[in-house]
């Protein structure tokens, strides 16, 4: 019995150690080329046995004499993403439809020989997933209780979608604005070049920092409008006060995310935008001074302006905006959505 | 209880309420997909006509018309009338009744007239902001 239950960390031991040899391979060849003569006779052969130290002034000579070429790979991997290669689409395709036909092929195989063993029939592969989690996390009966709550009919309205839709522009924004901050750097130095490269060498840059711009303005005219249809139907009644006021925080987040991301393409009518609405900000009573050099960084915009706006519209507000969401859609769902007039 | 939703909305077997799986979902589902098609869409137009960029950012040089993006700009228009102190503490304070309305508008009042009230006042505000924004972009 402990043989049988031995058997596969043995094969697998085993494959670890061919594994390794493979690895290896590339080494001990180049060290074979280093030490001469070691297949035929005469008077290289007596280097073959030599001591390891030998043997190692060996190998560091003849790297030294000849440097090992560079390992192929293709040169520009990058480029097919940036726009530059223009050579994308075979490779795309290639791999797209061998994948998919490799996948096909492997499931058939598997199928088939789970059939053939369990001689059962063959369970969806959704169903097993399902039945594996269950199993282990008991999430059947919640989900069901989640999933089957009823809703009222008059819930399918079109203007109880509002705050829906803004929360899809919300993942929206979540996506594209990760896909500009892998081109986007937040120097006053380099900012600028980056929003450039964006739009001129990133493939399809220029529509996702369009579908960025035009969602920021599209949250906020949402936002706005769902707002303004909880205050007419008077949804935001008792018991409905805390739905209210965190909705007013995300307005307020909302505003601050199109602010914050305003400064970040750094040209003129940023720079200047941010340089009078900080001012504003600074012109508030007691506190104004203050929340002018936080804003700022400094009594200037500057590089620390930019880095710290940066840094709150892509981690500070969205961190928030997700607590506060969720906060928000836990109350909707506990006191359900508001009746109609 | 008082607070609960009436038990017709939330009784499974009424007439007035779908379960929320699948049919709720379908819908959303739906909606979700037409908002995609619309992202795509905006991506599209995107590619020709770019959001652009203007000229780097020269702290030595003040351009001559700054503006503000355009939820800004009613703000901005408000500021060239009222001192600044007063232009900043009136949204900040609009902002706290706002939030604290719930706990001073606590009557239950379902009727149409009390919505025809609240409609009047959102729309005499809205045309306000409107305005106001619309002269700002154009001034």
């Amino acid at each position: 019995m402990t043989a049988i239950r031995r058997l596969p960390v043995l094969i697998g031991l085993t494959a670890l150690v061919i594994a390794a040899a493979f690895l290896f391979l590339p080494l001990s060849t180049d060290v074979q080329s280093a030490a001469p003569g070691c297949e035929e006779p005469g008077p290289l052969a007596a280097g073959c046995g030599a001591g390891q130290a030998e043997m190692a002034a060996l190998v560091a000579a003849a790297r030294a004499k000849a440097p090992p070429p560079p390992p192929e790979r293709d040169t520009c991997l990058h480029c097919h993403l940036a726009g530059a290669e223009t050579g994308l689409w075979t490779p795309l395709l290639r791999w797209t439809l061998f994948g998919a036909a490799g996948l096909v092929f492997t499931f058939g195989v598997y199928r088939s020989a789970s059939v053939w063993r369990t001689r059962s029939p063959w369970t969806p592969l959704t169903r097993r997933t399902a039945g594996w989690i269950d199993q282990r996390y008991h999430l059947s009966e919640p989900m069901a209780k989640i999933l089957g709550k009823p809703v009222p009919r008059y819930a399918l309205h079109w203007w109880y979608c509002l705050g829906g839709i803004t929360a899809f522009l919300f993942v929206v924004q979540a996506v594209t604005g990760t896909m500009l901050a892998f081109y986007y750097t937040p120097t006053p130095e380099a900012a600028y070049a980056s929003i450039q490269y964006i739009e001129t060498e990133v493939r399809f840059g220029t529509a996702v920092r369009a579908v960025h711009h035009w969602g920021s303005n599209g949250m906020i005219v949402l936002c706005l409008a769902h707002m303004l249809r909880v205050f007419i139907m008077g949804a935001y009644k008792p018991p409905r006060e805390l739905n209210w006021a965190t909705g007013i925080l995300l307005l307020v987040l909302t505003l601050a995310f199109g602010f914050t991301g305003y400064l970040l393409p750094w040209d003129q009518r940023a720079f200047w935008a941010t340089t009078v609405g900080t001012e504003i900000a600074g012109s508030v009573p007691v506190i104004g001074d203050l929340a002018l050099v936080f804003l700022r960084g400094g009594w200037d915009v500057s590089g620390l302006t930019l880095s710290r706006f940066y840094g709150l519209h892509v981690l500070a507000l969205p961190a928030t905006t997700m607590a506060l969401m969720g906060l928000h859609f836990l109350m909707v769902r506990r006191l359900g959505v508001a009746r109609p007039l | 209880m008082a607070y609960t939703q009436s038990s017709s909305a939330t009784d499974p077997q009424s007439e007035d309420s779908i379960p929320f799986y699948p049919d709720h979902i379908r819908t959303e589902a739906r909606v979700v997909a037409a908002l995609i098609v619309a992202a795509l869409v905006v991506g599209a137009l995107g590619l020709a006509f770019p959001v652009g960029l203007g000229a780097p950012a020269d702290p030595m040089e003040t351009p001559a018309h700054v503006k503000p993006e355009w939820y800004f700009l009613a703000l901005y228009q408000l500021l060239k009338f009222v001192p600044k102190t007063v232009g900043v503490l009136i949204p900040l304070l609009g902002l706290g009744l706002l939030t604290l309305w719930p706990f001073v508008d606590r009557r239950p009042d379902p009727s149409p007239r009390a919505s025809r009230i609240r409609f009047v006042v959102v729309a005499i505000l809205v045309v306000l902001l409107i305005a106001l924004t619309i002269w700002g972009e154009l001034s």
